[in-house]
């Protein structure tokens, strides 16, 4: 085996991963901590449906909460999302960067390099899900967190196994065809699909065999938290994971590899034929360089477009899915004793038994803010600190326009783009609402779809401030993605635990739902405090860009 | 009078306790092809980067056509052109589209204008950027710092990746833009790139200017490759002990040397010992200028 390639994209990812253990440990810390003075043995009367969908169980303490809720969620996502991340990089990332070619300049075949990038990301993913099941043991002995039955032993073999699936999903699509976006983008979608139709569909009577068709199904349908470990969906996972990895590596030897050219988009196709040229150039071409902000844009349409399509979907089929849940559980849930929305404080909270919380449960507490911060966020940092990444900032800035507008025409395409997934929510919420003939003010979800927008924009405003004021867009990206999801956890640590709840306030999500916006409307005053956050962000970034050097090199 | 076109005082820049460029005083008329010579990480592109604005000046400061490079740098940017160092674009863009971003923020290029310097340059508009070879990329750099007819054009290693037929082009270019009376700043270690298009040079190593002379000085002041054929076995150290003389080798009737003194003087010590059956001299080039300063300040050094 090629060791120093295995060395060098180990060093090169080690870091990454530690920050994800460090985000997802601080996570069940803080689950540890908000949990452990509930009494929780109300969750015995709670409805079966209910209780699976989040993963409760009769005469669970909040050890059993924490960990089931955020390796459930939080955890296992981003373990995921990092060896996605990782396994996209690891073959088509080069080559899209132009160093595969030099590293196979060296007396090294194909296979050895793939082998060797495999092995670090296998290695990598057994490393942290160890590093993770020590020090959530750990932690739990160190508060005196008693986890009695809870087998987190298994939990982590089946995070390990799925995560090496979506990890090898990503490397065989990478290696297959070259093309670094296909292999994050699918497999992206892969694990979005599977997270809701595994989360959701058992939920119905009759869902569970469909469930089935979701790989995230086999990491937590058969809950190895209480059961063990079910060494057939161990098995179908990882078999998935080496077939992945086996046809990466076919792919890759037969194919020829990219220089550092750029994809073929379906617009070049149709700006190469003569029947489609004018109309073709006229979109791609001419619009999309006429200013700053339309190119920033036209960049980011892929994300736009996904980001939409899946908000859009989803809501519409949340309407007629929730009159397809069993009544009873609703009935059940609304003589729930007071303070029980503690549970769902990490989804958004929100009331079961209505529609709306049913939606702030599923999609706006969690998936939609991160749909619109996607976009927002992307668009932001590639703005400066992308621009200066990848060099292109001085020329840009040798033509006579000024740093200041720079930011100001990437804001206003970020602010747009904010809009857009904010509309499209809505229109998908209201349409599925429609349908499935809830009672649901218009109103209410226009109003929650404003705030959903805002939040984005305060997302994308925090990346372009962190971008202007360094230059470096693995900053922005992750600077503001960190704080985001900090400040998300501690609007929900502030609204279950009575002492914290001033911390709340320090939280943009508090302005989003803290008022339950689906059931109560618009509070005035939420809007313009998230206005004020955002545009406080983004004016200082116009002297933090203004003052310093140009960055030349990452 | 005329206005310099682009002048530094007491230029400096600092990265932290690095002295990337110090105290730089450059006057540059216009119509005039200024090259700005010097080794990898000499301080060129600092120099260059702080004249654009992209970074700014830890002291000192500059002037572009009268205006200051930080006040007035949007104003400035009407009327330069710019070819960065290590050419970065946007790889999903086309050349076309690129060119067309930037007459955008320009306000307006003259396409004709633009479709005479693709012609000229053999560039290839119609592909995206990122599937160009580095040299096609590179003139798609160069057509958009010369398409707006730019007073001033500023250029940092230009010619990396040309072919020579090319090169020889952007240099006609470089003459004609100063034939116009407008202004090229050219920087590159391509000495014979600078040798056949700039008037003056200026020569910088570790962030200082260490000459400044017009490239006739230069070549005048230089040392000479001299050859000597006696009718007999010569002595090395007749020679060695001439003023100007080093470098000194003989092989059987032949002597070689390199030379930067009194032709006369030479001859006449040579005379006076042999006779002289032929004798070869050749005039150095920049290369070998180059060479020689910096041999010079590391002697000294």
């Amino acid at each position: 085996m090629l060791a120093n390639v295995f060395l060098k994209t180990v060093r090169d990812r080690w870091l990454g991963w530690m920050i994800a253990l460090g985000v997802v440990w601080s996570f069940v810390l803080l689950g540890f901590a908000a949990y452990s003075d509930l009494d929780l043995s109300i969750l015995a009367t709670f409805p079966e449906a209910y209780r699976t969908m989040i993963g409760l169980r009769p005469g669970m303490d909040a050890g059993a909460l924490s960990i089931a809720a955020i390796y459930g969620t939080y955890g296992s996502l981003t373990f995921a999302a990092m060896a996605l991340a990782m396994g996209a990089a690891s073959i088509a990332g080069e080559e899209r960067k132009g160093t595969l070619g030099l590293l196979l300049a060296n007396p090294r075949s194909r296979t050895h390099v793939y082998v060797s990038k495999v092995a670090a990301l296998v290695v990598l993913t057994i490393f942290a899900t160890a590093v993770m099941w020590a020090i959530s043991i750990g932690t739990a002995s160190m508060m005196d967190i008693a986890l009695g039955d809870l087998d987190v032993m298994a939990l982590n073999v089946h995070m390990l196994a799925s995560t090496l699936f979506y990890g090898l999903l990503a490397v065989a699509i990478g290696a297959a065809t070259g093309k670094r976006g296909a292999a994050s983008g699918i497999s992206t979608g892969v694990l979005a699909v599977g997270f809701l139709g595994a989360g959701l569909l058992p939920l119905i009577e009759g869902g569970e065999k469909w469930a089935k068709l979701f790989p995230w199904y086999y990491f937590n349908g058969s809950e190895p938290l209480y059961n063990g470990i079910e060494w057939g969906h161990i098995a179908l996972l990882v078999g998935a994971a080496a077939v992945f990895a086996v046809v990466g590596l076919i792919g890759l030897l037969r194919r020829d590899l990219k220089g550092q050219s750029v994809g073929v988009t379906i617009i070049d196709r149709l700006r190469e034929n003569p029947m489609t040229k004018k109309i073709a150039d006229r979109l791609a071409g001419s619009a999309r360089v006429s200013s700053i902000w339309l190119k920033s844009a036209s960049e980011h349409q892929i994300a736009l477009v996904s980001a939409c399509s899946y908000v859009f979907f989803i809501q519409l089929m949340l309407g007629p899915f929730y009159n397809a849940l069993p009544k009873e559980a609703f009935e059940m849930l609304a003589q729930l004793p007071e303070g029980l929305e503690v549970l769902f404080a990490f989804f958004g909270g929100g009331d079961m038994s209505t529609p709306a919380g049913f939606f702030q449960i599923e999609t706006f507490g969690m998936m939609a803010p991160i749909m619109v911060m996607l976009v927002t966020i992307a668009i932001s940092s590639a703005a400066v600190a992308g621009e200066e990444s990848k060099r292109t900032m001085g020329l840009l800035l040798a033509n006579p326009i000024t740093r200041s507008r720079v930011i100001a025409e990437n804001t206003w395409a970020m602010v747009f783009y904010a809009s857009i997934v904010g509309f499209a929510t809505f229109a998908g919420t209201a349409l599925g609402a429609l349908i499935a003939g809830l009672d649901m003010s218009m109103w209410n979800i226009a109003a929650t779809c404003v705030l959903l927008t805002l939040v984005g924009i305060v997302g994308g405003a925090l990346a372009l401030a962190i971008g202007a004021g360094t230059g470096r867009k693995g900053a922005a990206v992750w600077g503001a993605t960190g704080v985001m999801v900090a400040l998300h956890v501690l609007n929900s640590i502030g609204s279950v635990t009575d002492g914290l709840s001033f911390l709340q306030r320090l939280s943009p999500f508090y302005y989003y739902l803290g008022n339950d916006p689906l059931n109560k409307g618009m509070d005035w005053g939420h809007p313009v405090v998230l206005t004020v956050i955002a545009a406080v962000l983004i004016g200082i970034s116009f002297p933090l860009f203004q003052r310093r050097d140009i960055r030349q090199r990452d | 009078m005329s206005e310099a076109a682009i002048r530094t005082e007491g230029l400096t820049k600092h990265y932290g306790k690095v002295e990337a460029l110090v105290d730089l005083n450059l006057e540059i008329p216009p119509g005039e092809v200024f090259g700005f010579l010097g080794p990898n990480g000499a301080g060129k592109t600092t120099t260059i980067r702080t004249m654009m604005d992209e970074i700014r000046a830890t002291a000192g400061s500059a002037s572009i056509l009268g205006m200051d490079t930080h006040e007035k740098s949007v104003e400035i940017r009407k009327h330069i052109g710019y070819v960065p160092g290590d050419l970065a674009m946007y790889p999903n863009l086309t050349g076309r589209d690129t060119l067309m971003y930037f007459a955008n923020l320009r306000g307006g290029v003259d396409w004709a204008y633009v479709d005479t310097l693709a012609e000229r340059l053999d560039a290839q508009l119609d592909k995206k950027v990122g599937d160009l070879s580095s040299g096609n990329r590179q003139k798609v750099g160069l057509i958009q710092a010369f398409m707006s007819k730019p007073e001033v054009v500023i250029m940092d290693e230009p010619s990396s990746g040309l072919d020579p037929l090319v090169q020889r082009e952007l240099q006609k270019m470089m003459r004609e833009v100063a034939a116009e009376g407008r202004t090229v700043f050219l920087s590159s270690h391509t000495l014979s790139e600078v040798q056949r298009v700039a008037h003056r040079v200026g020569i910088i190593r570790h962030g200082r200017l260490i000459a400044l002379e017009t490239v006739q000085a230069l070549r005048s002041k230089a040392m000479r490759q001299v050859e000597i054929e006696l009718d007999r076995p010569a002595d090395v150290d007749v020679f060695r002990a001439v003023e100007g003389v080093t470098d000194v080798r003989a092989q059987n009737n032949h002597v070689v040397m390199t030379f930067g003194g009194d032709m006369g003087a030479l001859l006449k010590v040579a005379e006076g010992r042999y006779g002289i059956v032929d004798i070869s001299t050749q005039s150095a080039d920049l290369e070998e200028i180059f060479l020689t300063y910096y041999q010079d300040e590391e002697a000294s050094a």
